[in-house]
């Protein structure tokens, strides 16, 4: 894998990530969960401008960036607003795996934006609930 | 220390192998030679954060269930760092001096969690293996969930 194609990769995966903070956003009642609409609403804000920052990478190392997909599957019910942060913690999780293999295509500059990304992912669990762990994104390593 | 730290530690040098290396070898890869002063940068960075979390649950026992979560992390980095290279020199600080007094015990893990956090993110930025690069994004990932736990436990934190 190259640079290019971890940077694709990390940019496939947030087009999903928007999508998906967009529709878990849409679920989540301003009037009842307020904290977590904001908590989301920052999530949102955040990984699209990932995805903008990761359109220009993607030019810059002489690419063409790929495309959103129409739509994006979503696991579970996704009704209650512990299962919606559940589900956006998730999808955190998932980022700091992605920008961990950015971390170790790449170099300079683009890694230690992955890392800045893969570091904020990491403490945005926590915002919704997760806590903190030994190996973020790194499952292989949390072994006994 | 050194001797002892490393004894139990060599047995994981393994442990930084290519979760995504494309060759298909499954044989284990140390860090190249050049990131060899670099890790040991970053073991010394951990050992000196452990003994301030060590020093800080013996002042204050009361934050043993608060800082047992990050002194579970720092051996479980440890052991996969200090492992990776076998001639690592492992530092013996000397223990810090930490007041009996909570908010302050847990202000000094809060400050050296940080200093572990720039070691760590200046040892990804810098390693020439991108294997050891993640290895290392992942403690610094860790270590900054831990310092935002622990600002939920200071004054005015969500645990105070």
């Amino acid at each position: 894998m190259t640079v290019l194609d971890a940077l694709q990769a990390t940019l496939a995966a947030e087009h999903a990530a928007v999508y998906t903070y967009g529709v878990l956003g849409a679920r989540t009642s301003q009037a009842t969960s307020p904290a977590l609409l904001e908590t989301l609403t920052a999530g949102y804000r955040r990984h699209r401008a990932r995805r903008d920052q990761l359109r220009l990478m993607v030019r810059d190392a002489g690419g063409d960036p790929v495309a959103a997909e129409v739509a994006y599957d979503l696991d579970g019910p996704l009704l209650r607003p512990a299962q919606i942060a559940r589900a956006a913690a998730d999808l955190e999780a998932g980022s700091v795996e992605v920008l961990l293999a950015l971390v170790a295509r790449s170099s300079g500059s683009v890694r230690e934006w992955a890392l800045t990304e893969a570091t904020w992912s990491a403490v945005w669990q926590l915002e919704l609930g997760g806590t903190a762990q030994t190996w973020p994104g790194a499952p292989e390593l949390d072994r006994p | 220390m050194g001797a002892a730290l490393l004894a139990p530690l060599a047995v994981t040098a393994c442990d930084i192998d290519p979760p995504a290396r494309d060759n298909g070898s499954a044989e284990p890869t140390p860090p190249p030679p050049e990131d060899s002063e670099l890790v040991a940068a970053v073991v010394a960075a951990l050992v000196r954060a452990r003994s301030v979390v060590e020093a800080a649950t013996l002042a204050v026992p009361g934050l043993t269930p608060v800082l047992e979560p990050v002194a579970t992390s720092h051996a479980a980095h440890l052991e996969v760092l200090a492992g990776a290279v076998a001639d690592t020199d492992v530092p013996a600080p000397a223990p810090p001096t930490i007041a009996g007094d909570r908010d302050r015990a847990l202000a000094v893990v809060r400050r050296s969690e940080q200093r572990l956090l720039r070691e760590v993110r200046r040892g990804c930025v810098g390693a020439a293996s991108g294997d050891l690069a993640r290895v290392l994004a992942s403690v610094a990932a860790s270590t900054a969930q831990h310092g935002a736990a622990l600002a939920d436990q200071g004054p005015g934190g969500e645990g105070s």
